[in-house]
C-alpha cells in the first residue's frame, strides 16, 4: 500500500473584494498518494492555480486541515513551512521564472545553495541533472538565449535537483508549441514513472491524459474526478 | 552563497548600464564629498596627538575681568614659566615661545639674499624636550641654549640656502641681529599647531633679559606631572601670583588649556601666534553637512534600487519557490548594495584625491593626500563603506525580501500603500535637505556680502599698508614717505602703528567722575597723513597735526564717538579736554570721528583712538593710490622703497583685502557649502530621475489603457510630473521654516546682520522645481509617446 503524501479537509480558502467575500475554493477534500500524476482542470478562475499555490504553501487556506506527510501544515509557523517545502516539493512554472542573471548550471545550483549543500556534492549533483536532460552542452548559456522548451527543461531540471517528493507544475506547457509540450509531458511521465509525485494545472485535454488521475474544479469546488 | 550572489549582483549591474551608472554616480558623488570632509575633520581632529607628552601638556591662558573685558589670551608674561616650575611641584618643565615682532614677519638676510619669514619664533631649549623635537643636525643638548644662535627646518634650510648642510652659517634678523645655526629639524607636520620655520634661542629675546610679570606676550607651554589635577594647579598658579604680584597689579589670572583643544577650542582665546587655527563650529557644521549629504547619496541609492522593483521582484519570488528564505534574500540585496557601494568608495576616494589640492586651496587647510592612505583612515573608509552599506541597503533589502512570492509570480502589482508612502517621503527628505542646503548658503553669501560692502566708516578701498619694519632709521621711513609722495600714483601716504582690520594696542580710557576701571581701548600711533587718507568723519574738532616740533610733550588724540559716550561729552564738548589713556599725562583730544568698524562686524563697534605719543613704533607705511593700474603702481611703489631700504624686503597687503580676512573662515565655509549644495542637489536629482522612471514603469499600463482611450501626450505627461511637483512642494514647505531657523541661528553670531529676506526661498522654490519638472518631464515624456501596444501585451 502507498502512502499518503498530502491530504485536504473541507480546505477552504476566501478573500475580501471590497465589501464582498470571495470563496476561491470551497471545501476542497482530497487525497494525494505518493507517485500519482494528477491534473487538476478546469475553466479560467475555477481555482486551479490557487489550490496549487495552497498545496505549495505560497499561499494558505483560511479554513480547513492541510496535511502534508503527516504534519498539520494549517498550523505551522512560516519559517517551519517554508522548512518543509524546500525539502520536499519542486515548482515548475509556465513562464518558466529562470533567473535572468544567473546561466543554465547556475539556475539550476541555486536550490542547492539555499539548502547549504556542500560545493563538491552540488556540483556532482548539477552535472548529473544536465547529463539526465542532455543539456550539457548549454551549461554556461543563459536564459534568454534558449528556446521555450530548453527554458523549460532548465526549470523542470532546477525543480528536480532538490530530490523533491511532490512536483507541482502551473500550465507547464502553457507557453510552448506542440511538439515542445508533448516533448515536456513525456518527461513527465518518465518522472513519474521513476517515482515523483506530480500535480499539474493545465487547460489541455491531451496533457490531463498523460496524469493517473484527473479532478475537475468549477468555481472552487471539486466537480468530478 | 555569497560568492553567487556577488555574481548576481555583478550580473545585474552589467545588465542595465544606465541605472548602474546613475547609482554608482549618486553614490559615487556623495562619498567624494564625505571623504573630503571626513579627511578635513580628521585632519583637524588629528591636531598635536603625534607628541609623545601630548596628555600632559598644556598652554597658559591669561585670563582678564571685566574691566578688561573678560578676555581670555594665549600669551602670558615671561616669568610665569620659570615660576611655575620652581614654585608648583606639578609643573615638570615649560617652553615659551615669542613670534618674532608680536607676529609680524622678520627680515632675513643671508648675505647674497634676503627672505620674508613669517614663522621665526624664539623659544626655550625645553622645546625638545616637551614637544620631542629632534636634530637631524646638530646637537639638542646644546642648541637654542646660547644668544643669538638658531635652529631651522630642513625646508627652510634648503630656501635660505640652497643646501641642509647649514650648521654655522649665519642669517641676519631685520638688519639687527647675527643669528648662527646650530642644528636642523625635520619639518613640523602639517597638523600640529607648532608652525616655525626657525627657531631663535630665547636667551636672544628682549624678554630672556627683562622677565616681567606684566608684559603678557609668551606663548607658554607647561609639562605637567601625570595625573595632574588642573583645578588644584589653578589655585597653586594664583598663589604663586600673590606671592610675586602686588594685588593691584594684577590685571589677569591664570588658567590652562590642555594641549588637545588647542587648536580646535581657541576661538575666542587671543593673541595665539600659530598660523594654523581650527574651529570646532566649522568641523561641526563640515561634518553635519557630510552626513546629510551622505543620506542624500542613500536615499538616491535606495530609490533607484526599488525604482527597479518590478522587474527585480520576479527573481525575488523565484528564489522564495526556490527555497530561499527572507535572511537569504536580505543577505543578497545587501550583498549587491555592498558591492555597488565599494565601487562608489573606490571611485570616490580617487576622485577626492584628485580634488585634495583644491579643496585645500578652498579651505586653507593642508591636508596631506598621504593622509587618505593612512591605517586609521582605510579602517575608517570600510566603516563608512559599512554605514552606507547598511544604511543604503535597508531600505531595498527588508522591502524586497519581504514581498509574497505568489503575488510576484501571479503577475500583480507590487507596492504596497506603505511601500509608496516611504518612498514618497524619501524624495520629500532628499529635496528637504538640499533645499535647507541651497537657502543656507544663499544666506551665507548674502552676509557676507553685506559685510564686504557695508560702510565701515572709512574708505578701504586703494590703500596699500607697506611694512617698514624692517628700515632702522625713522628718518629713513620719512624719506620713503617724501620719495613716495612724488610718485603721480601716490595720492597721500603716512606712517602708523597699524590700520583697521589689525589689532594694535589695548589700554584703558579713564573717566575721572565714575570708578568703573575703564573703558578698554584700541590705540593707535599714526601721522595725520595717514588718518587723511582712510577718510574718516570728522564730527567735531580737526585732525592730528600735521608736524609736531621737536621736545613738544603735548598729545594730541583723535577719539571715535565710542569714547566721547563713555566721558559723558558730546563731540563738540570733547574737543580741548584732557584724556586719562596714554602713559603720558599731557594727551588732549583735539578731534572726533564717528565710530567706524575696525575689527570684525561679528562684534559691536569698540573704542578707537589714534594719537601721536612716541610709545609705539609705526610699523606701516599707508599709502593710497589715485590710479588703479596696480602692477604699474606696485613696481613704482617698490622702486622707491628699494631706494632707500634695499636690504628690505618689500611687504605689503592691501587694507580691504586684510578686512576680508576677518571672514575667512565663514568664507571657507560658504564656498564648501556652495560646491557640495549643488552637488546634492544634483544627486537628489538623480533620486527623483530614479523614481520618476519606477513610477512610469509601475504605470505602464494605465499609460497604455488611456492612451488608447484617446489621451494626449501633453495629458500623460501632466498626469505623471503633477504627482512630483507635489512632492518637492511639500519638501519646500517642511524645509523654509527650517532653514530659516536655522540660518537665523547663525547669524545671531554677527553684531551686524543681514535680516533674512524672502528672496532665497522664492529663488531656491524656482529652482527645486524647474529642476525637478524637467528631470520628471523626461521620463513623462519617455512613457506618454511609447506605443501603448507595448505595455498592453505583457501578459
Amino acid at each position: 500500500m502507498t502512502n499518503t503524501l498530502l491530504s485536504l479537509n473541507e480546505a477552504t480558502r476566501t478573500v475580501n473584494s471590497g465589501s464582498n467575500k470571495v470563496t476561491l475554493l470551497d471545501n476542497i477534500d482530497l487525497q494525494v498518494k505518493e507517485g500519482e500524476f494528477i491534473s487538476l482542470m478546469g475553466p479560467s478562475g475555477s481555482g486551479k492555480s490557487t489550490l496549487l499555490n495552497c498545496i505549495g504553501m505560497l499561499d494558505s487556506f483560511t479554513d480547513g486541515g492541510y496535511t502534508f506527510l503527516g504534519e498539520p501544515v494549517h498550523s505551522m509557523k512560516e519559517k517551519n513551512r517554508s522548512k518543509l517545502y524546500k525539502e520536499y516539493i519542486g515548482f515548475v512554472f509556465q513562464a518558466y521564472h529562470l533567473i535572468d542573471e544567473l546561466n543554465v548550471w547556475e539556475n539550476i545550483e541555486t536550490p542547492l545553495l539555499y539548502k547549504n549543500v556542500k560545493s563538491s556534492e552540488r556540483k556532482a549533483m548539477v552535472a548529473d541533472m544536465l547529463d539526465r536532460f542532455n543539456i550539457v552542452g548549454k551549461k554556461d548559456l543563459f536564459p534568454q538565449q534558449l528556446s521555450g522548451g530548453q527554458q523549460q527543461l532548465v526549470g523542470i531540471a532546477r525543480a528536480l535537483i532538490g530530490q523533491p517528493k511532490l512536483i507541482l507544475a502551473d500550465e507547464p506547457t502553457g507557453n510552448l508549441n506542440s511538439k515542445q509540450s508533448t516533448e515536456i509531458m513525456e518527461l513527465f511521465s518518465q518522472l513519474n514513472k521513476e517515482g515523483v509525485t506530480i500535480i499539474q494545472a493545465t487547460h489541455s485535454e491531451k496533457n490531463a491524459s498523460y496524469g493517473s488521475r484527473i479532478i475537475n474544479l468549477l468555481d472552487g469546488k471539486i466537480v468530478s474526478e | 552563497m555569497i560568492k553567487s550572489y556577488i555574481k548576481i549582483a555583478w550580473r545585474n549591474i552589467k545588465g542595465s548600464p544606465l541605472f548602474s551608472s546613475i547609482n554608482v554616480l549618486g553614490l559615487t558623488l556623495g562619498l567624494t564629498i564625505t571623504t573630503l570632509l571626513f579627511a578635513f575633520v580628521q585632519h583637524e581632529n588629528s591636531f598635536n596627538s603625534m607628541f609623545s607628552h601630548k596628555d600632559q601638556i598644556h598652554r597658559v591662558l591669561v585670563e582678564t575681568a571685566e574691566s578688561y573685558n573678560n578676555k581670555t589670551y594665549a600669551t602670558a608674561p615671561a616669568m610665569v614659566a620659570p615660576t611655575s616650575i620652581e614654585e608648583i611641584p606639578e609643573v615638570l618643565d615649560a617652553v615659551r615661545f615669542l613670534k618674532h615682532g608680536f607676529g609680524e614677519a622678520a627680515y632675513i638676510s643671508t648675505g647674497s639674499s634676503e627672505f620674508i619669514e613669517s614663522s621665526l619664533y624664539y623659544a626655550d631649549s625645553s622645546l625638545f624636550k616637551i614637544f620631542d623635537l629632534k636634530l637631524t643636525q646638530g646637537i639638542a643638548k646644546e642648541a637654542l641654549t646660547k644668544p643669538n644662535t638658531a635652529i631651522v627646518s630642513k625646508s627652510t634650510a634648503n630656501r635660505y640656502f640652497g643646501t641642509d648642510q647649514v650648521i654655522g652659517k649665519i642669517f641676519k634678523v631685520d638688519d639687527r641681529l647675527n643669528i648662527e645655526i646650530t642644528g636642523v629639524f625635520d619639518d613640523l607636520p602639517a597638523n600640529t599647531t607648532l608652525d616655525a620655520n626657525v627657531y631663535v634661542s630665547f636667551a636672544t629675546s628682549f624678554f630672556s633679559r627683562q622677565p616681567t610679570w606684566s608684559n603678557s606676550s609668551l606663548e607658554t607651554y607647561l609639562l605637567l606631572a601625570e595625573g595632574t589635577n588642573v583645578s588644584a594647579l589653578k589655585s597653586k598658579m594664583q598663589t604663586m601670583l600673590d606671592k610675586f604680584v602686588e594685588k593691584d597689579a594684577q590685571w589677569y589670572t591664570l588658567n590652562v588649556q590642555p594641549l588637545n583643544q588647542v587648536h580646535l577650542y581657541s576661538n575666542q582665546i587671543e593673541n595665539a601666534y600659530s598660523s594654523r587655527k581650527g574651529s570646532i563650529e566649522q568641523v561641526k557644521s563640515l561634518s553635519w553637512l557630510a552626513l546629510l549629504i551622505l543620506v542624500i547619496a542613500c536615499i538616491n541609492y535606495m530609490n533607484l534600487t526599488t525604482a527597479r522593483s518590478q522587474k527585480r521582484s520576479r527573481e525575488v519570488g523565484v528564489s522564495k519557490t526556490l527555497g530561499a528564505s527572507v535572511s537569504n534574500l536580505i543577505t543578497r540585496f545587501y550583498a549587491e548594495t555592498g558591492l555597488i557601494t565599494a565601487i562608489s568608495i573606490v571611485f570616490g576616494v580617487l576622485l577626492a584625491l584628485l580634488c585634495l589640492p583644491y579643496f585645500n586651496q578652498i579651505s586653507g587647510k593642508e591636508i596631506p593626500s598621504s593622509m587618505l592612505w593612512s591605517g586609521t583612515f582605510i579602517v575608517s573608509l570600510i566603516v563608512i563603506w559599512a554605514i552606507t552599506t547598511l544604511l543604503a541597503g535597508s531600505y531595498p533589502a527588508i522591502y524586497m525580501s519581504n514581498l509574497s512570492a505568489k503575488k510576484i509570480l501571479s503577475g500583480g502589482k507590487i507596492g504596497s500603500f506603505w511601500a509608496t508612502r516611504v518612498r514618497k517621503g524619501l524624495v520629500v527628505a532628499q529635496f528637504g535637505a538640499s533645499t535647507i542646503l541651497i537657502i543656507g548658503v544663499i544666506v551665507i553669501y548674502n552676509q557676507l556680502k553685506y559685510i564686504q560692502e557695508k560702510d565701515l566708516g572709512f574708505n578701504s578701498e586703494q590703500i596699500m599698508a607697506i611694512s617698514v619694519n624692517g628700515i632702522n632709521e625713522a628718518s629713513n621711513v620719512d624719506l620713503l614717505k617724501l620719495e613716495l609722495g612724488k610718485l603721480p600714483m601716490v595720492s597721500n601716504a603716512g606712517a602708523a602703528q597699524g590700520y583697521p582690520g589689525k589689532t594694535v594696542s589695548g589700554r584703558m580710557v579713564q573717566n575721572p567722575l565714575e570708578d568703573d576701571g575703564g573703558l578698554a581701548v584700541q590705540t593707535n600711533r599714526i601721522e595725520a597723513k595717514a588718518i587723511e587718507l582712510m577718510e574718516l568723519n570728522f564730527v567735531a574738532g580737526k585732525n592730528l597735526p600735521e608736524i609736531k616740533a621737536e621736545g613738544d610733550s603735548l598729545v594730541d588724540v583723535v577719539i571715535n564717538k565710542k569714547i566721547a559716550d563713555y566721558l559723558g561729552y558730546t563731540p563738540e564738548e570733547a574737543i580741548g579736554k584732557p584724556i586719562q589713556m596714554l602713559p603720558s599725562h599731557n594727551s588732549f583730544i583735539v578731534g572726533v570721528v564717528d565710530d567706524f568698524n575696525f575689527a570684525s562686524l561679528r562684534e559691536p563697534i569698540g573704542a578707537y583712538a589714534f594719537h601721536n605719543y612716541s610709545s609705539e613704533r609705526k610699523e606701516y607705511m599707508l599709502v593710497k593710490m589715485s590710479v588703479t593700474d596696480l602692477s604699474q603702481n606696485l613696481m613704482s611703489i617698490e622702486n622707491s622703497f628699494k631706494k632707500i631700504a634695499p636690504n628690505v624686503p618689500f611687504d605689503y597687503s592691501f587694507l580691504d583685502k586684510n578686512i576680508e580676512k576677518l571672514y575667512l573662515e565663514e568664507k571657507q565655509t560658504a564656498s564648501i557649502g556652495m560646491i557640495f549644495s549643488l552637488l546634492a542637489v544634483f544627486v537628489a536629482c538623480l533620486g527623483l530621475f530614479g523614481l520618476a522612471a519606477f513610477t512610469a514603469e509601475q504605470r505602464d499600463k494605465e499609460i497604455g489603457i488611456r492612451k488608447v482611450l484617446g489621451a494626449t501626450v501633453t495629458g500623460i505627461v501632466k498626469l505623471l510630473s503633477i504627482d512630483f511637483i507635489k512632492l518637492v512642494a511639500i519638501a519646500l514647505i517642511i524645509a523654509f521654516p527650517l532653514a530659516y531657523y536655522i540660518m537665523n541661528n547663525w547669524l545671531q553670531d554677527f553684531a551686524y546682520r543681514i535680516t533674512i529676506s524672502w528672496h532665497p526661498f522664492v529663488f531656491t522654490a524656482i529652482c527645486a522645481l524647474g529642476i525637478a519638472m524637467i528631470t520628471v518631464s523626461f521620463q513623462a515624456i519617455k512613457a506618454a509617446v511609447s506605443n501603448p501596444i507595448d505595455s498592453l501585451k505583457t501578459e
